[in-house]
C-alpha cells in the first residue's frame, strides 16, 4: 500500500493502480481522450500528462504509483502543457461544432472551454481528409474531427472482437478504416463506438442531424431486447423544449438509445439491437378496445371480459414475459386462483441476428422471462379439453394454436391481426409508458422509467387486472 | 586512420565478407571461448565491465540493459539486432552488414548465450538490399557450419536466428515501434512502463540492441573488458563507426577510436570541406542531435562527455559536414519534410506538430514568413520535447531548436526580405 500525494493529498493507493486511477478515485480530475476504463492503455492523446515532483511530466494513465511520489495536476507547468496538447488536438480539426451532433456532449469541446479558451495559433492550411466515410449501415465517419484517441479500434480489438478497424496511413494523414475482409457491418456491438468516441467523428447514421443533444433528455430504462436486461437511457425531447410546430411526432418519439453504466450488468456497452427499440415501441399501436373487432368503450369491454371470466369453468393464461415484476406479481395475486397459468414467449429470435455470444447478448429474446418462470412455472402453454376461456396477454403467439371453442381476451399493444379475432381486446401501455421493473437472467432487478404520456384509451396492464380481477371476487 | 580499430580492422575486398574469410581473421574464436570456458553470467559481467554504450544514439549502457533481463525466470527471452538504420545521415550499421556479417552473427551468439535466448532476431531496413543479402547469405553459411541451430559447436546450446525485412518506416527503428512491427502490427512506438526488458517482444523480457554495439560484443570477449577500456576515454571507451557525408572530400563510413580531435578528424582523415570552404556547422550524430558550429568544434574531441559538453550528442555517428554559403532556412525546410514524412501519427504533439513545423517552414522558404513563424517554432519545439511517446517528437523539436538557436538571423533575414540570404543553397559552391 504505497502512500502517494496527489496535489498535496496524501491517499493509500493500491500497488497495482495507475496515478490515473487512484485520482479519480479520489476526486482530482486529469482530462484525457484515449484513456478508457474498460479499454486497455494506449496513452496516445497525452492529455493526461501530470507533474511528478524530481521526475518531470508523463501521462498518468500509464504511470504506476510509486511509494512518496509527489504528483501535481494542475501545475503551471501542467497547465501549459494541456494547453499546448489542445492546439495540437485541434490544428487539424475543423472546429464545426455549429453543425456537428456530437457539439453539448464533446469532450473536445468541453476541454477547450475548460483548459484552453485560446485561439487557434496556426496561420496555415489545415490537413483535408474524408468527410462522411461509410464504415458500415449504421456509422458515418468525418476523418478530420477525427483526434485518433484509437477507442474505436481498442473497441473492436478488445470488447467485441471482430477486429473491424485499423489505421490506414501515418502522421498526420492516418486515418480510421475499416479492414477489407471484416465488416463493421457484422459487429452486432458496432454503435458503442459512437458513444466512446471522444470527439463527433463517428456519427450514427440514425441520429445523423436529428436533434442537438440539448433538447434532448435521458430517462433511465432496461433493454427488453433479451434476458441480459441491460440498463439504457432513452433519450427523448425535453417536454420544455416540446415542438409545437413542425413534426410533432418527434415529441413523443425516442431521438436515440444510449448505455446506462452498470458494472452489475453491461457495463457500459449494450448492443446495436438496443440501439433499435425504436423499431419495437415505435410500431403501429393499438388504442381501442374492441369486441371481436367492434370498438368500444374501456368500461364496456372490461365488463365483458368480467363476464367471460365469471362464466368460465375452465381458464388458461398465457402470462408476458415482457410484463414487469409487478404486473406479473399483480396476475399472480389477483387472478392466479381464476386462471391456470402459462408463460408465454413474446419474442422469438429474428431472422438474421446474434443468437448468443460470451459478451452480453442471450439467446432468450424476452426482458423478465426469469421472474415470469418463478411465478408461474417452467411448463409449455397447454390446453386441456374443456378450456373455454384464454386469456393472451402479449403479443407472439399463435391463435391457430387457441382451443377452437374456447372464448379469448386478449391484452396487446400493437395494431395486429389477431386483435379483432378476439372475443374482448383491451389495449395496454408499453415500457416507455410506465414505471416497472425487470429481473435479468442473472436474477438483477433493474428499474425503468416512463418516458412518454400513455395514449388515451390505453390502460396500464397492472390497473387492467386489478380491475378484471375486482369483480370476479365480489360474483363468483 | 583515426585511433584503432576494432571492427574494420581488415581489408576489404570481394570475399571478405565470406565465413572463411572471416574464420581466417579469428572470427568465431569468442563464441567457441564463451561456449566452452564462460558462464552467462561471465559475459554479463564483462560487458558491463567494458562499459559498452549503446551506438544507436542513446548510448545507453548495454551491461546494464542486460542486467535487468532475469536468467532463469522461467520465460522465454529475445534478442533483437535493430538494423532498422533509418535516421538521416547514418550508413555505418550498413557497412557491418555487407562486409562483416559474420561479426554481428557471431556476437548475437554469445549475447543470446549470456541472456538465455532461444530465438534471435534481426530487423533490417527494408531498403537494404545488398546487407539483405549479404547477412541472409551469411546466416546461411552459419547454419550449414553448425553456428545456428541445435546443439551449437557441441555445447547443449540452441539458438535459432530469424532475418526480418522492414517496410520503409523511420519510427520502427526506435526499439518499441520495432517490435510492434516484428510482431506483424503496426509499428507503433510503446509507453514505458514496463520496459522492454521486461515485457518486450510478445510481452516478454527483450533485449534490443543495435548492430554496432552488438559487432563489440565478439571483441570484448576475445580481449577482455580491460583490453576494451583502454581503447577510447574512459567515460566513452571503445571506438565508433562515423558515417560522413555532406560537404567533406572523401565521405564514408570511418571508425574512430574514441576521445580523437574532431577537427583533426574531418580535415585529415576525411580531406576537408570541399573548395578549401570553411565548416558552418556539423551534425554530429544523425539529425536528430543538435547542429553546432564551426567555431563550437574546433576544439571538441569525438567523446560522448565532450558532446554532452557542448549541448549535442554524438547519436547514432551520423556526421553531416555543411559548408559555408548554405541556406540553413532551406536546410530545416529538408529536415522537416522528413519528420512530418514519417511522424507514426500514434500520439498528438508529434502528428500534428511536425506538420505544423514543416508547414511553417515551408510558407519561410516561399517567403511569405510572418513575425511570429519563429516564435512558433520555438513553441511547437518545446512542447514537442518531452511530451511524446517515443523519441521521435522530441527529435524533432530538438532539430529545428537547434538550427533556430545558431541561425536565427538567417530565419529572421528570410522572413523580413522574403529571399534566404544564401539563395536556398544546399550546395557546397565553389566560389560565393
Amino acid at each position: 500500500m504505497p502512500e502517494i500525494f496527489i496535489n498535496g493529498q496524501a491517499i493509500e493507493a493500491r500497488d497495482d493502480q495507475t496515478v490515473m486511477a487512484v485520482a479519480r478515485e479520489h476526486g482530482h480530475f486529469i482530462p484525457y481522450f484515449c484513456w478508457h476504463p474498460q479499454l486497455s492503455v494506449v496513452g496516445n492523446c497525452r492529455m493526461c500528462l501530470v507533474e511528478v515532483e524530481g521526475r518531470g511530466l508523463d501521462i498518468a494513465c500509464n504511470m504506476p504509483v510509486a511509494k512518496g511520489m509527489k504528483v501535481f495536476t494542475n501545475s503551471e507547468e501542467v497547465q501549459a502543457h494541456r494547453k499546448a496538447m489542445l492546439q495540437f488536438i485541434t490544428l487539424n480539426h475543423p472546429v464545426d461544432c455549429g453543425i456537428c451532433d456530437k457539439a453539448g456532449e464533446c469532450t473536445l469541446q468541453d476541454y477547450h472551454y475548460q483548459y484552453s479558451g485560446q485561439r487557434s495559433l496556426s496561420h496555415d492550411q489545415k490537413v483535408r481528409s474524408t468527410k462522411f466515410y461509410n464504415l458500415s449501415n449504421r456509422i458515418l465517419l468525418d476523418n478530420e474531427r477525427c483526434i485518433l484517441c484509437l477507442r474505436c479500434t481498442r473497441f473492436t480489438h478488445e470488447v467485441s472482437k471482430s477486429m473491424a478497424l485499423g489505421v490506414e496511413r501515418r502522421g498526420d494523414t492516418s486515418n480510421i478504416r475499416p479492414v477489407e475482409d471484416r465488416p463493421l457491418s457484422e459487429d452486432p456491438y458496432s454503435d458503442n463506438i459512437i458513444d466512446i468516441c471522444p470527439v463527433g467523428a463517428l456519427l450514427s447514421r440514425q441520429f445523423l442531424h436529428k436533434s442537438r443533444v440539448w433538447f434532448l433528455q435521458p430517462t433511465p430504462s432496461v433493454c427488453p431486447g433479451c434476458a441480459r436486461g441491460c440498463t439504457v437511457q432513452i433519450w427523448h425531447r425535453k417536454p420544455e423544449w416540446k415542438l409545437k410546430a413542425l413534426d410533432q411526432r418527434q415529441n413523443e418519439s425516442i431521438a436515440r438509445v444510449t448505455p446506462l453504466d452498470n458494472p452489475a450488468v453491461n457495463g457500459p456497452w449494450i448492443c446495436n439491437k438496443g440501439r433499435d427499440l425504436a423499431q419495437v415501441f415505435e410500431r403501429v399501436r393499438a388504442d381501442e378496445p374492441m369486441l371481436k373487432g367492434r370498438p368500444v368503450t374501456v368500461p364496456a369491454a372490461l365488463d365483458e371480459a368480467r363476464r367471460l371470466i365469471g362464466a368460465a369453468r375452465h381458464a388458461v393464461a398465457l402470462v408476458s414475459n415482457w410484463g414487469s415484476n409487478e404486473e406479473l406479481e399483480t396476475f399472480k395475486d389477483k387472478l392466479g386462483e381464476v386462471f391456470h397459468c402459462f408463460v408465454k414467449e413474446d419474442w422469438q429470435p429474428q431472422p438474421g441476428e446474434r443468437l448468443e455470444d460470451d459478451l452480453l447478448i442471450r439467446a432468450d429474446k424476452n426482458p423478465n422471462t426469469t421472474r415470469a418462470r418463478e411465478l408461474f412455472g417452467h411448463a409449455e402453454p397447454g390446453f386441456k379439453d374443456g378450456t373455454d376461456l384464454v386469456l393472451v396477454w402479449g403479443e407472439g403467439f399463435d391463435f391457430a394454436r387457441l382451443p377452437s371453442r374456447a372464448r379469448i381476451i386478449f391484452l396487446n399493444s400493437y395494431l395486429q391481426p389477431e386483435n379483432g379475432h378476439a372475443d374482448v381486446f383491451l389495449p395496454v401501455s408499453i415500457q416507455t409508458e410506465r414505471h416497472g421493473h425487470y429481473t435479468n437472467f442473472q436474477g438483477t432487478v433493474s428499474a425503468f422509467e416512463p418516458c412518454f404520456e400513455p395514449k388515451p384509451g390505453v390502460l396500464h396492464a397492472e390497473d387492467l387486472i386489478r380491475a378484471l380481477a375486482a369483480p370476479a371476487r365480489g360474483h363468483p | 586512420m583515426p585511433g584503432r580499430q576494432l571492427i574494420m580492422s581488415f581489408p576489404v575486398t570481394a570475399t571478405s565478407h565470406a565465413l572463411s574469410e572471416y574464420r581466417e581473421r579469428g572470427g568465431y574464436g569468442a563464441l567457441a571461448k564463451t561456449l566452452g570456458q564462460l558462464k552467462p553470467q561471465d559475459v554479463v559481467k564483462e560487458v558491463t565491465a567494458s562499459g559498452l554504450q549503446g551506438r544507436g544514439g542513446a548510448a545507453f549502457a548495454v551491461g546494464r540493459k542486460w542486467q535487468v533481463v532475469q536468467y532463469d525466470d522461467g520465460q522465454p527471452h529475445y534478442l533483437i539486432a535493430n538494423a532498422d538504420e533509418g535516421e538521416p545521415g547514418t550508413f555505418k550499421d550498413r557497412w557491418i552488414l555487407e562486409n562483416n556479417p559474420h561479426v554481428l552473427l557471431e556476437s548475437m551468439l554469445i549475447a543470446s548465450y549470456a541472456l538465455n535466448v532461444r530465438n534471435c532476431f534481426v530487423y533490417i531496413r527494408g531498403e537494404f538490399d545488398l546487407p539483405y543479402r549479404r547477412l541472409a547469405g551469411a546466416v546461411e553459411e552459419a547454419y550449414a557450419a553448425g553456428l545456428f541451430g541445435r546443439n551449437i559447436l557441441g555445447s547443449g546450446f540452441s539458438c535459432d536466428i530469424v532475418v526480418y525485412r522492414g517496410a520503409g518506416a523511420y519510427v520502427a527503428g526506435e526499439a518499441s515501434g520495432l517490435l510492434s512491427s516484428l510482431e506483424g502490427k503496426k509499428g507503433y512506438p510503446r509507453n514505458r512502463p514496463p520496459r522492454l526488458t521486461v515485457k518486450g517482444l510478445y510481452q516478454r523480457p527483450t533485449v534490443v540492441n543495435n548492430v554496432e554495439s552488438l559487432s563489440n560484443i565478439a571483441w570484448i570477449i576475445s580481449n577482455g573488458a580491460e583490453a576494451f577500456k583502454a581503447v577510447g576515454t574512459p567515460k566513452s571507451p571503445g571506438t565508433r563507426l562515423f558515417s560522413v557525408s555532406g560537404h567533406i572530400n572523401r565521405p564514408g563510413v570511418y571508425e574512430v577510436e574514441l576521445g580523437y580531435p574532431w577537427m583533426k578528424f574531418l580535415d585529415e582523415d576525411c580531406g576537408g570541406v570541399p573548395h578549401g570552404r570553411a565548416i558552418k556547422c556539423v551534425v554530429p550524430g544523425g539529425v536528430s542531435s543538435k547542429v553546432l558550429t564551426g567555431a563550437d568544434i574546433s576544439n571538441l574531441k569525438l567523446s560522448h562527455e565532450d558532446l554532452w559538453d557542448a549541448g549535442s550528442t554524438l547519436g547514432s555517428g551520423g556526421m553531416i559536414v555543411i559548408a559555408e554559403g548554405t541556406c540553413m532556412v532551406a536546410l530545416l525546410q529538408v529536415l522537416m519534410r522528413f519528420y512530418h514524412h514519417e511522424s507514426c501519427g500514434q500520439c498528438t504533439p508529434c502528428r500534428h506538430g511536425t506538420g505544423w513545423l514543416h508547414r511553417i517552414v515551408d510558407r519561410i522558404v516561399a517567403g511569405d514568413g510572418r513575425s511570429d513563424d519563429i516564435e512558433r517554432l520555438y513553441y511547437i519545439s518545446k512542447f514537442n520535447d518531452g511530451t511524446t511517446i517515443c523519441g521521435l517528437g522530441d527529435a524533432a523539436g530538438y532539430a529545428c531548436s537547434g538550427i533556430l538557436d545558431k541561425f536565427r538571423d538567417e530565419f529572421e533575414y528570410c522572413i523580413e526580405h522574403k529571399r534566404s540570404k544564401f539563395g536556398g543553397n544546399l550546395e557546397c559552391l565553389r566560389s560565393s
